[in-house]
């Protein structure tokens, strides 16, 4: 789930006519408009998800010019916040009352649909749901959304509220929004009332799924040219660049930001699925002896194309002592592939590790066999495993792989030139070598096509355009079995992982 | 014999429609269905109506399909994550009984939607997120298996019922139940083959997704498989998030299932509030831990284990004291 700063859920807001406080978004101090309000007004750091805005120094009442221009400074300048995206400066107002409102989902149970719930509590501030006397808890249907008149009904039954028809129309126009756009949470606290009864949101946000924002919307969810320090990695950045060139299946990467001991061995994973992710925490989530540097999910029918280049990525990072990859042990993707893609990796990685494979589902038994005709050549030790191995034996084996030398590689030297033939989806680039395939028989790497993509006739290696290349790698690693590496695959990789 | 979807959406004979098959994904997974024995009748994808994919003629929504097939009672949906609410909407109105959404990343408030929607229509749906349903009657919907040939070999019919909130985890509790000499951990503490060729194996395997707002629930699929009397025991993977294991318990509490239950839950050591690779295993309230979820599992006698291959021994005792 993602969080929406307060500028960019004004945006919504205000496109569902709710009505705001008068504010103005900046992101440089030269930027602060002219026309600014009367003092006080309010600066606040806009940093999508931050709490304790107060406290935190994050939120800052403002008298004076002079004061206005150096905290604003401060707001706009790094600090233990990170950058934000910027500084929301809005008008002091004067409020006979807050109220909080808030819309969120609930995911119902055996003997409720799941919907909306509207909160609305005549006090603001947090922890609404344990004032039962001043609490309004409103289920609603998203499929049919309250009317504002049932929402009023709803505000009468609860003490302390008198401008009943302004706030239902506030409360429906917050519900529209919600619903509008799909989001999660949506929060207005405090909600203001003014001395001539009108109401105001005074500070507003959004959670929302990445999955749920239609594109006409990305401009406010997605922004471009944010200056926000996003709490991202280089390798995390370049696993989000791989997904943007081959968005297939699942590629999730994310490394632990937690310190490991010196004593702890640091593990690098390839956990396909939910299932084995699952696996390797019960396996070692109580384990101060092994720290899990990344979670890596590469599942839902990705190429072994694109299962290389994150492991490429797992593999990139500094200080890590062996691989670890499992999945839950009954893929429906080829681990035919997947070993295919594992053997690249090793072979072509400036920082290959000692690695615990463990194979399971379609062609399992022939992942494994790749692995026993490679080890000799093989920069690190490997170990294969069945699936009925399951991670908390080969957790055993982990100490021990780690510690085995392993052989001085070659130094991977990317095919030059241009390619035979480039790909598009999966993206991928296949060199063919003509002069290291004399023989007039098919070569075992055209053969080794599953698809039919590749075909050999009288002029050599030709595709037959009907039929599409799935990035399964299985041309590569015949030419390197079984004939004279007459066919090469390139696969481009992020500069942070070379 | 009529397999587990005569109990969970009182279809005893599936005539499948499966949209998006003029797409890669729902092509090359129609042909696994169909090489497994499913009967597709027809497919569906808007603006391709007239085509035909492998001798399957296409239409333009399910409407027109059951025009034409009014044999039509189930369908699979291969469509992208945006697209599932609309699709779903047009089967159910076409009056389809039993939905697959594989999709994985369906907006939730497009799961609410469709699940208040479905509520007032005589239909069932499976998913989002699910590599879908496999019977060992000779029926598949989704991706279990990969392939036809792999699907046929590893879920072979016996006496198992799985439920499972995960892909991976559906086929694995599927397969290893039907697989001779698997071993494992024995009651007695050694370590082992559980089991010879006289393998347990499966009637069906039920993967209800990694979702929050599921539509067949685990509880769902468990009182279906109560009723079906081919299923002696039950093995399902449950984790964090949603009220669905602790539903279970309830229901097992109150005597409304009766079959012997052993459960691999997962989630231990999940923090609460941080989004998971699985949806639907976020934790979001206090009943949604895994502690209170394995509370709520064993004050109801359900078996649960904390490591997956203690999952079979488990079953077999199950079997053994039946």
């Amino acid at each position: 789930m993602s969080a929406l700063p307060e500028y960019r859920t004004r945006i919504l807001l205000e496109r569902e006519n709710v009505p705001l406080v008068k504010g103005v978004f900046v992101t440089q101090v030269a930027e602060h408009p002219e026309d600014l309000p009367e003092m006080p007004v309010y600066l606040k750091a806009q940093i999508p998800g931050a709490t304790s805005r107060k406290s935190r120094g994050l939120v800052r009442r403002i008298d004076t010019p002079d004061e206005f221009v150096k905290n604003l400074n401060i707001l706009l300048s790094p600090g233990e916040w990170g950058l934000a995206e910027g500084v929301l400066i809005t008008e002091g107002v004067d409020l006979i009352a807050e109220y909080y409102a808030g819309c969120m989902l609930d995911f119902g149970s055996r003997d409720k649909l799941p919907g909306g719930v509207l909160l609305f509590s005549t006090e603001g501030g947090s922890g609404v749901e344990g004032r039962s006397g001043t609490l309004l808890k409103m289920d609603f249907s998203l499929l049919h959304p309250p009317a504002v008149e049932d929402i009023e009904t709803e505000l009468k039954n609860l003490e302390g509220v008198e401008e009943h028809a302004a706030v239902a129309g506030f409360l429906k126009g917050m519900i529209s929004t919600y619903i509008g756009y799909r989001l999660n949470v949506l929060e207005v606290n405090p909600l203001g009332v003014l001395k001539d009864g009108s109401i105001l949101a005074i500070d507003c946000r959004a959670e929302f799924e990445k999955s749920a924002v239609r594109k006409s919307d990305w401009d406010v969810f997605f922004p471009p040219g944010l200056r926000s320090s996003r709490d991202i990695t280089e390798l995390e950045k370049a696993v989000e660049l791989i997904n943007r060139d081959d968005p297939s299946g699942t590629g999730f990467f994310r490394q632990n930001r937690d310190t490991p001991s010196n004593e702890a061995l640091r593990v690098a994973t390839n956990l396909c699925g939910g299932g084995g992710k699952m696996l390797w925490e019960m396996t070692t989530g109580s384990r101060t002896d092994i720290f899990t540097m990344n979670e890596s999910d590469t599942s839902g029918g990705l190429s072994a194309f694109k299962s290389y280049r994150i492991l490429r990525v797992v593999l990139a990072q500094k200080d890590a002592q062996v691989l670890l990859l499992t999945g839950s042990g009954m893929a429906f993707q080829n681990q035919h592939h997947l070993a295919a893609a594992v053997w690249k990796a090793l072979r072509e990685s400036p920082t290959p590790l000692p690695s615990l494979l463990r194979f399971g589902g379609t062609d399992e038994d022939k992942a494994s066999e790749l692995f026993e005709r490679v080890s000799s050549t093989l920069p690190v030790p490997v170990r294969t495993y069945p699936a009925v191995i399951f991670p908390n034996a080969m957790v055993d084996d982990i100490r021990d792989i780690a510690g085995e030398a392993g052989k001085t590689g070659e130094i991977y030297i990317p095919p030059e030139g241009e390619p035979s033939i480039t790909v598009e989806t999966p993206p991928g680039k296949i060199y063919f070598y003509p002069e290291r395939w004399k023989k007039d028989e098919i070569p075992p790497s055209v053969a080794a096509c599953p698809t039919g993509f590749l075909k050999w006739d009288i002029s050599g290696l030709t595709t037959d355009p009907e039929a599409k290349c799935i990035g399964c790698l299985m041309c590569e690693t015949a030419a390197l079995l079984d004939g004279n590496a007459e066919i090469l695959i390139y696969l481009e990789m992020p500069e942070v992982v070379d | 014999m009529a397999g587990i979807l005569k109990y969970l959406a009182g279809v005893e004979t599936p005539k499948t429609l499966v949209f998006g098959i003029t797409g890669k994904q729902g092509r090359s997974k129609a042909r696994l269905m169909k090489k497994f024995g499913t009967e597709i009748i027809a497919g569906c994808t808007p603006g391709k109506g007239g085509q035909e994919v492998d001798g399957v003629p296409v239409f333009n929504s399910a409407a027109e399909a059951v025009n034409t097939f009014p044999q039509l009672n189930t369908a699979v949906l291969f469509v992208p994550a945006s697209a599932v609410k609309k699709a779903a909407f047009d089967a159910v109105d076409a009056g389809l009984k039993f939905l697959v959404l594989i999709a994985d990343g369906v907006p939730t408030q497009d799961e609410i939607i469709l699940k208040e929607y479905v509520s007032t229509k005589e239909a069932v749906y499976l998913g989002p997120n699910t590599v879908g349903l496999l019977d060992t009657e000779g029926y598949l919907f989704g991706l279990i298996g990969g392939s036809a040939t792999w699907a046929r070999k590893n879920y072979r019919p016996g006496k198992v019922g799985v439920i499972s909130r995960s892909g991976g985890l559906s086929q694995l509790l599927g397969a290893f139940h039907c697989r001779p000499d698997l071993p494992g951990p024995r009651a007695d503490g050694s370590y082992g083959p559980l089991w010879g060729e006289d393998y347990p194996g499966l009637s069906a395997v039920v993967c209800v997704g990694g979702d929050p707002v599921p539509g067949i629930s685990m509880l769902d699929a468990a009182i279906a498989f109560e009723k079906d009397p081919r299923t002696e025991v039950m093995a399902l993977y449950g984790e964090t998030g949603t009220t669905q294991e602790n539903d279970l318990a309830e229901a097992v509490m109150k005597g409304e299932i009766t079959k012997p239950i052993v459960v691999f839950l997962g989630g231990k050591f999940t923090k609460a509030g941080i989004s998971q690779s699985h949806a639907g295993a976020m934790i979001r309230n206090e009943d949604e831990t895994w502690e209170a979820k394995q509370k709520a599992l064993l004050d109801a006698g359900i078996t649960v284990v904390e490591r997956p291959d203690a999952v079979f021994g488990a079953v077999l005792g199950k079997l053994k004291n039946s």
